[in-house]
């Protein structure tokens, strides 16, 4: 995946918003010497002159969000170094030519991206850098990421990867110094498009149809079917039904013998033992009085009705399941953990009291699953924007919701 | 007065916001918000069938996606009751303690950048840094075809074998990067304006640290004797002794020294993993012919592992089907940022910046 076969293509004229990119830029200097007699002889190589400073000084400011960014620092570093291009990396946007957007954009990064490439000055470019800054890769169908920055960006340059290595970015660049030579001449910077390379998208080999081969739907009936004795090979990978996996390293013996003081005597096989919703802040006191004083986790998972542990009491209804997990420190480390149940109205006490961590935890729960701390000193959203109108990781919200402004 | 700092910022490692009152240059109250880069991963995990989630995971923590792939099929592993092959449990510590290496330098590179000009132009450190970096982004490119991003971990083993003559050019690279570690410690560690900068600032204490669940090289630098590796051994951990570095001070200085005393230990470990590496297979031995339809039975499991930043865990709700019902990643990033409301207020500006770098947050698995 990170190897990018395919050359960085030139993107054609700009789609969304008409963006001056160079070809009509005029210095107001330049406008001067223009209409100063006896001068326009001198513009031509004045205005080749232009042209070489622009394209050897490209300065970036990198918009570097997540893996690609480390590409792009990789780029700028020892082995590569961009610099000999004269292409020095920028923190701000005013003093940068040219754009790299490197990284996953969300959809409460995009306001900021665009009014940092609102203060860039003319003329400007834009790079966009590997899969999710091109498409959005495979979070593009996702609630909080943008599928492409070209949905509000005019991009010159595409470099494909997942990330592109150095070697393409640099070429990216290259390819951005020709557009932006040939733009200045006045030429057309679309690219020939050429009717060979538009077959390579058609499927040349025949490869699922081939009579000797299972066609391409029993495969994919295959792939779909809910039966766990398809094949042998796939039954061995799978343990027998009422064989379910012990827990022995959740459940150890000091955090046993605390569960049975509170009164839960048998153990669940199916997950962390479940605590009455009461109890719970007086099992996590006391637990990390013995000695398990590192907050782990806090997982919350949405039950809706009918759904839920075999055994339980509350399966029937929609729920929460609210797992928590602490460890003990040193030699031999521990791992304790139990779950509460919770119906979508009742709050669950926060355990931020006791383990400080639990609060910003207890807020991504709150934020993505939906749970309700009661007590919790600062509830807000942490992930999505503060006024963000659902909860993603609840059953029924779809996993291909686009997000919102490009859906 | 109210400075945003971020969430387009060079020092912020990716996106990420604080919102600082200030009193003259004295930090009063930081406000952190995260969520800049949430790709909605844990979301995307429901969806798809379980061998196809380790390119997912990847992207989490993407300085060190090798141990994001191990934290992700140990926990499959361990709901499946799979024995992974002696070779594979070796071959994957192996790549563990080399990405740390890699990972804990580009995390001096980026500190040194951030304590900007007082390091000799701030950017000849990190410059150093990412040289060494790529000796070992060469040694996964010879094993997996990429220089990060790797997916070479699979349910049950591992999916590349080590080319021949891989361990001499591991031990050629681990002798480069041993050889010029007293330079990195002469530039950083040794400099007088790099102390300046880091000694007493942002001290973290150690019960604090514990309660807000801050693990790894952040937690050992608050007099905490705490690693996964050697407390809770996994892979082959079991059969080697690891010597856990611990730092008392707290301070920015600890969190680099730790670093630091890791990569020489992990340089160690790494000799030690190539010299013994077991012959054998280095997948389970049960090939499937449809892996996307390997099925976990219902049962809820929790697997933590010690990545380069701290426990990186997998909390995973398994209902039976191809796809996880609900999966929960603990990342060792958020836990240190969460850090930061206490102790911020009191410090200035610009150590703001080398408290944030010092933490080593990867905003990917942060937002997630």
């Amino acid at each position: 995946m990170a190897v990018s076969e395919t050359p960085p293509v030139v993107a054609p004229a700009p789609s969304v918003r008409t963006v001056d990119t160079g070809t009509n830029f005029r210095h107001p200097l330049y406008q001067v010497l223009l209409e100063t007699p006896g001068l326009t002889v001198g513009t031509a190589a004045l205005d080749d002159l232009m042209t070489w400073g622009l394209t050897n000084a490209m300065w970036i400011f990198p918009m570097a969000t997540s893996c690609c960014g480390i590409e792009f620092m990789a780029t700028a570093a020892s082995r590569v170094d961009i610099d000999r291009m004269g292409v020095i990396v920028r923190a701000t946007p005013r003093q940068a030519d040219v754009m790299v957007v490197a990284g996953t954009i969300t959809t409460k990064m995009a306001p900021r991206v665009l009014k940092l490439w609102e203060q860039m000055p003319e003329p400007k470019w834009c790079i966009a850098m590997g899969s999710c800054a091109i498409s959005g890769d495979f979070y593009r169908n996702l609630y909080s990421v943008v599928p492409g920055v070209d949905t509000f960006l005019p991009v010159d340059v595409y470099v494909p990867g997942c990330p592109p290595n150095p070697e393409a970015l640099m070429h990216g660049m290259m390819r951005l110094q020709e557009k932006v030579r040939r733009q200045r001449k006045g030429e057309n910077v679309v690219p020939e498009v050429k009717p060979e390379l538009l077959k390579i998208t058609q499927p040349s080999v025949p490869r699922l149809t081939d009579p000797s081969r299972p066609s391409e739907q029993s495969h994919q009936q295959e792939l779909s079917s809910d039966d766990p004795t398809t094949t042998e090979e796939t039954a061995a990978l799978v343990v027998p039904a009422g064989e379910a996996p012990t827990l022995a390293p959740l459940v150890a013996a000091d955090f046993e013998g605390l569960l049975g003081e509170l009164g839960v005597a048998t153990l669940p096989t199916d997950g962390p033992p479940i605590i009455p919703l009461a109890q719970h802040l007086e099992l996590a006191r006391r637990l990390k009085a013995i000695g398990y004083k590192q907050l782990v986790t806090i997982a919350a998972s949405h039950w809706p009705a009918g759904k839920g542990r075999k055994g339980a009491d509350a399966a029937e209804v929609e729920h929460y399941e609210i797992a928590f997990a602490v460890r003990t420190i040193g030699q031999g480390s521990r791992v304790a953990s139990w779950a509460v149940k919770a119906l979508p109205t009742e709050p669950v006490l926060t355990l931020s009291g006791i383990y400080a961590g639990a609060d910003w935890q207890e807020r991504e729960q709150f934020d993505l699953v939906g749970v309700k701390f009661a007590g919790h000193p600062d509830l807000r959203r942490i992930m999505l924007a503060e006024n963000a109108d659902a909860h993603p990781l609840r059953r029924e919200f779809p996993a291909d919701a686009h997000a919102a402004p490009w859906r | 007065m109210l400075l945003h700092f971020g969430p387009q910022h060079p020092s912020t490692h990716g996106v990420f916001r604080m919102d600082l009152y200030l009193d003259g240059e004295i930090i009063v109250k930081a406000v952190p918000y995260c969520g800049y880069l949430h790709r909605a991963v844990e979301k995307l995990c429901e969806k798809l069938a379980y061998v196809q989630l380790t390119p997912i995971v990847d992207k989490n923590d993407y300085v060190s996606p090798m141990t994001n792939e191990q934290a992700l099929v140990m926990a499959f592993e361990a709901m499946l009751k799979l024995e992974v092959p002696r070779r594979a449990r070796w071959m994957r510590s192996l790549f563990a303690e080399l990405q740390r290496i890699a990972s804990h330098l580009l995390a001096i590179g980026t500190f040194s950048l951030d304590l900007g000009g007082a390091l000799g132009g701030g950017s000849t450190v990190f410059i150093h840094c990412f040289r060494e970096r790529e000796l070992i982004l060469d040694l996964f490119e010879d094993v997996t075809g990429a220089r990060f991003h790797y997916n070479t971990h699979t349910i049950g083993g591992n999916r590349h074998d080590l080319p021949a003559g891989w361990g001499a050019k591991v031990k050629a690279a681990l002798d480069v990067i041993e050889a010029r570690l007293p330079e990195y410690g002469a530039m950083t560690l040794e400099n007088r304006i790099f102390q300046q900068r880091t000694k007493n600032v942002g001290v973290l204490d150690g019960e604090l640290a514990l309660e807000l669940g801050i693990t790894g090289p952040n937690l050992r630098a608050s007099g905490v004797d705490h690693d996964l590796r050697r407390d809770a051994p996994y892979s082959a951990y079991d059969e080697v002794k690891v010597k856990v570095a611990v730092a008392k001070a707290g301070d920015c200085y600890a969190r680099s020294e730790v670093r630091v005393a890791e990569v020489k230990e992990s340089i160690r470990l790494c000799r030690l993993f190539v010299d013994g590496m077991p012959e054998g297979p280095i997948n389970s031995g049960k090939p499937t012919k449809l892996p996307v339809q390997t099925k976990i039975p219902v049962g809820q499991t929790y697997v933590g592992i010690e990545t380069p930043r701290g426990e990186l865990g997998t909390w995973l709700i398994a209902d039976g089907t191809q796809n996880p019902y609900r999966l929960k990643i603990r990342p060792p990033s958020l836990h240190s940022l969460s850090a930061l409301p206490y102790i911020l207020p009191g410090q200035t500006v610009s150590d703001a910046v080398a408290i944030l770098g010092s933490l080593d947050p990867i905003m990917g698995e942060v937002d997630r």
